[in-house]
């Protein structure tokens, strides 16, 4: 029968090995480079989608390996891989003995999320129309639309270059840095419309720029003692977008002649500059052999004050009220402090003791805004106005656990905690959440283990002040001309689930049996349920169920076989209720109440349902002393479905949407055929398949929505090979 | 033999010497006395190499208690990194570094599979098939790694984070999403996990639910934030801005806050 790794202790893990193989060509060398080239058989956003292949074409193989560890006072080390890629990466290090580190890292990398849209936008913050542009009410209107179109790819290229350094003061202080700097360029794409009145917006999805930088910054200082080890360190981040507008010129001929083509813009304020210092103590004291405390903490405040934008990007609007603020002169505040004490009072049993508090203070002025809906219209009358509200929230957590080994085959643990939440201008004031987890852990027979784990939560709140946001935004002179029954911004009988009552059951079972030393089998078993039991409206019930079974075969040295397959189940259920009436349309709009906010008739509800199931295979085998092999497989497909149902109101039938499938097989070879000592042939071939039916773009053209002008992209249907051959040369 | 790199040739069957061209080679001076400063001085083994274990040996022939195991590698790492090993999960579910750390092995290029992530998915089965989800981070391709969110040698923050909180962890690398706004969305600004699966969805940009259901969990407000949108929206039939697209993100575009002083309904 299987041993676990450690004969003396029956709980731990089981023997496995699905790692590389261990073979002599992977030992005593000083440096290897690998030369090559591959092929990638058309042009692609998901098999290329991070790893730099979504182009059709041949592209280099390099990869170089190079160190010298032999000489104790000065060791160096470079890793260069990637090299033909635009997701190429490389790392240099050099050391003084144990007394100095000095580390130079880049990495770059492109992610591409779609290059099947079109645009007829033109410029990168400020987006023009083509000068023949016919606008219209509505996008069929769009006479010159496909002759004005362009490529729109949605793709961003990230840099990253950090330098770190490490320093040994004596043996038990250690002082460190870093720096990084990191660019992020590219393409997006956002939502936005022009309108005065929400019901009636005129939307165009827009490219935007991404043109950021990132600078981080650390310096610490290590204690690692015998009984006491400290880490000390202070941080800094500086995010700096070259961009703060947005601005496009309106497609559509609605409104008043300030506002529609050609003279009308919409502006967005993008990403503003921010920064952050923080602090972090953490570090363990050993107050005995038998207790231990550890605690961390943190305190970092970040800021920004940005200039504000102007209400409008249309000037020949009338702004009669200026801006209560130049900029934000936002501070936001956080803190964190974790303490944990462990005391191992006799042999086999463990206790724990925690307590954590996090807390974010959003310190901003509180101002009156008289905004410009949608770059549509002057601004409003004075009393149509709005305030910003700073959000605070304060969580507080205090448990104990309880670790207990029964005997040689057996283990419990038992686990309490309960949180606090308090939040600040929040409709709900307080959530206080108890949670209990027992756990049991077994040696059924020798190389048969097990583990059950159930779990309990019970989360109440507070009363559910469903006005409070609509008091928070509007001012006092429209709020008091408005019926109570209309104070709402969202319907009352709603809850959102992150403030709401509920209680959630868990339960978790894993397994794992190697009959004989090559074999082991898994399996893992999860299943968690939450339910919403006093919510009306809302998200009311979810619950998620998981199976992974895994067989892995490892019979000698040359040979490792893996099989693993799962299945995942997501579902959740929710409920709203279709009003017309209050203050959505029209936030400042007084009108009589109608009914139809209390009439339960109009509920409706969706269910939905999320599968998804993956497959795989993996084969590490060395058939011949100098013959590598390496086969991965897998499978993935997975369902998303929603099904509606409506409580009778005779203007409510919502139809189920269909299901969203998507399929993604790729199969992945690799031989290795070790020429030489030094000299290695690398052979890999790769299959990659991924297609989805997504509605939300199926069939949707630029134009296909009457009030959206779209980007027209498709769902990714790829079918790509990839093979790819090289040189490997190691050099002792 | 009085030397270990005697009989622990380049061309044994278990070949070891991919050490001496890692960090470890210097320990002790470096050569047989690195061996030693990990595995001990061994006299048994080296009298009888093919009976005795030496006095410390990580498996998996003659396999160690994994306190021994991690002590070994902790007399000289217990600070930093592995500052919360005592009592954290790993160490309480009887996780030795060897279990994790092959330190006897160099990569080879091309077959190299990357431990940080390929260890941790042994384990974490569930995690596994996540990271194949369409929406997911780079994880496969080694652009993001297991280890750049988690901590596996311990942490204070739950899940072995790296940061103090789940938001600072996604906010390391979004830091654009961090502002803070004019307006801020509550949620978002409170836990991205509120939204959010980090390790992989069946929805884009992986979210927890698909638009607009999403969005109506939070908000039913009168007119088009309350109404059911089903099937009779889609292309072919009465296509309808709030399911088609980018839904109720056709409008409201700025989800994570927005800074324009007219951008209370998080549309600018």
């Amino acid at each position: 029968p299987a041993q676990a790794a450690d004969p003396g202790d029956p709980f731990a893990p089981l023997a496995r090995e699905t790692r590389p193989l261990s073979t002599r060509w992977q030992t005593d060398y000083r440096g290897a480079v690998e030369l090559g080239a591959a092929y990638t058989s058309d042009d692609n956003f998901t098999f290329g989608q991070y790893n730099g292949l979504d182009e059709q074409g041949v592209n280099l193989i390099g990869n170089l390996q190079w160190r010298d560890y032999g000489n104790a006072d000065s060791t160096w080390d470079i890793q260069l891989t990637d090299l033909g890629l635009p997701t190429r990466e490389g790392r240099v290090t050099w050391g003084l003995g144990q007394r100095l580190k000095l580390e130079l890292e880049l990495d770059s990398q492109r992610q591409v999320r779609n290059d099947s849209g079109a645009t007829p936008f033109r410029g990168t913050t400020a987006l023009t129309l083509p000068g023949d542009w016919q606008s219209a009410l509505q996008t069929s209107g769009f006479q010159n639309l496909q002759s004005s179109l362009r490529t729109l790819n949605r793709e961003l290229e990230r840099d990253r270059y950090r330098l770190a350094l490490e320093g040994r003061l004596n043996e038990a202080w250690m002082l460190y840095g870093s720096w990084l700097y990191e660019e992020k360029q590219g393409t997006g794409d956002i939502g936005a419309g022009i309108y005065i009145d929400g019901a009636s917006a005129d939307a165009t999805l827009l490219p935007y720029p991404v043109d950021y930088r990132n600078q981080e910054g650390e310096l610490g200082l290590r204690f690692a003692g015998n009984a006491l080890q400290l880490d000390a360190m202070l941080q800094y981040s500086g995010f700096d977008n070259q961009d703060s507008l947005l601005s496009w010129q309106n497609p559509y001929s609605s409104f008043s002649p300030a506002v529609r083509y050609p003279q009308g813009y919409g502006g967005l304020a993008l990403a503003p500059d921010n920064e952050q210092w923080s602090g972090r103590l953490s570090g363990t004291w050993l107050l005995a052999p038998t207790l231990r405390l550890s605690f961390d903490g943190y305190h970092a405040l970040a800021t920004q004050d940005e200039a504000l934008l102007d209400y409008s990007v249309n000037s020949a609007l009338n702004v009669t009220q200026p801006l209560p603020t130049a900029s934000l002169d936002g501070e936001v505040a956080s803190s964190v402090v974790n303490g944990k004490l462990w005391w191992r009072p006799l042999s086999g049993l463990e206790v724990e003791g925690w307590f954590r508090a996090r807390e974010r203070d959003y310190d901003v002025d509180r101002n009156r805004y008289l905004y410009i809906r949608g770059d549509g219209g002057s601004q409003p009358r004075d009393a149509l106005a709005v305030y910003n509200t700073a959000h605070d929230y304060l969580s507080q957590q205090i448990g104990g656990e309880l670790r207990y080994r029964l005997s040689s085959r057996h283990r419990f643990g038992l686990e309490y905690e309960y949180e606090e939440i308090d939040r600040r201008n929040a409709a709900v004031e307080t959530t206080e959440e108890d949670r209990l987890t027992a756990s049991y852990r077994i040696r059924l027979a020798a190389g048969l283990q097990g583990r059950l784990e159930l779990s309990w939560a019970d989360r109440a709140a507070s009363t559910y002040y469903w006005d409070q946001s609509y008091y928070a935004l509007l001012d006092a002179g429209l709020i008091n001309a408005t019926p109570d029954n209309q104070r709402f911004n969202n319907h009352p009988e709603l809850s959102q689930f992150y403030l709401a009552n509920r209680e959630q059951l868990g339960a978790r079972l894993g397994l794992n049996y190697s009959p004989i030393a090559s074999w082991s089998f898994d399996l893992d078993l999860r299943w968690r349920d939450d339910d919403y039991d006093k919510t009306e409206l809302g998200l009311t019930g979810a619950d998620w169920q998981t199976l992974q079974l895994s067989a892995s075969y490892h019979p000698a040295a040359a040979l490792t076989a893996t099989l693993y397959g799962g299945f995942d189940r997501y579902r959740a259920d929710q409920r709203s209720r279709a009003f017309r009436g209050g203050q959505e349309k029209n936030a400042f709009a007084v009108t009589p109440p109608l009914p139809q906010s209390s009439d339960p008739t109009r509920n409706w509800s969706l269910a939905a349902q999320d599968d998804s199931l993956n497959l795989g295979a993996s084969l590490q085998w060395q058939p011949a002393e100098r013959l590598d092999l390496q086969l991965a497989y897998s499978f993935v497909d997975t369902r998303a479905r929603q099904r509606m149902s409506a409580a009778g109101a005779a203007d409510l039938n919502p139809a189920d949407l269909p299901d969203v499938d998507t399929q993604l097989q790729q199969l992945d070879a690799t031989g290795q055929w070790h020429l030489r000592d030094d000299l290695t042939l690398a052979l890999n071939y790769q299959y990659y398949r991924y297609d989805t039916n997504d509605w939300a773009w199926r069939n949707v053209e630029v134009d296909t929505l009457d009030k959206v002008l779209g980007s027209g992209q498709r769902n990714p249907n790829d079918s790509i090979h990839y093979l790819g051959a090289s040189v490997i040369y190691r050099w002792q | 033999a009085d030397s270990c790199l005697d009989c622990h040739l380049d061309s044994a069957d278990h070949p070891v010497n991919a050490i001496l061209h890692t960090p470890h080679a210097s320990l002790a001076g470096g050569g047989s006395d690195a061996c030693m400063a990990c595995h001990g001085s061994s006299a048994s083994h080296v009298a009888a190499p093919t009976n005795a274990a030496p006095d410390l040996s990580f498996g998996p022939r003659w396999p160690l208690a994994s306190t021994d195991a991690s002590g070994a590698c902790l007399g000289c790492h217990a600070g930093g990194e592995q500052m919360h090993w005592a009592g954290s999960s790993h160490e309480s579910a009887d996780l030795a570094c060897s279990d994790c750390h092959t330190l006897h092995r160099q990569s080879q290029f091309s077959v190299a599979q990357d431990p940080a992530t390929t260890g941790c998915l042994n384990c974490h089965s569930s995690v596994r098939a996540e990271l194949r989800l369409p929406s997911r981070h780079p994880i496969a391709e080694g652009k993001t790694e297991c280890t750049d969110c988690h901590n596996p040698h311990g942490s204070s923050t739950p899940a072995l984070l790296r940061q103090v909180t789940l938001n600072d962890n996604c906010l390391s690398c979004h830091s654009e999403k961090r502002g803070p706004f004019l307006w801020e969305h509550p949620p978002a600004s409170e836990d991205c996990s509120l939204c959010h699966q980090p390790h992989g969805s069946v929805h884009d940009r992986l979210l927890t639910a698909r638009g607009p259901a999403l969005c109506q969990q939070c908000h039913a407000a009168a007119f088009h934030p309350s109404l059911p949108y089903g099937a009779e929206g889609l292309a072919g039939g009465s296509p309808n801005q709030n399911v088609l697209g980018k839904n109720c993100l056709n409008c409201h575009g700025q989800v994570h806050g927005s800074n324009h002083p007219s951008g209370a309904r998080l549309t600018r």
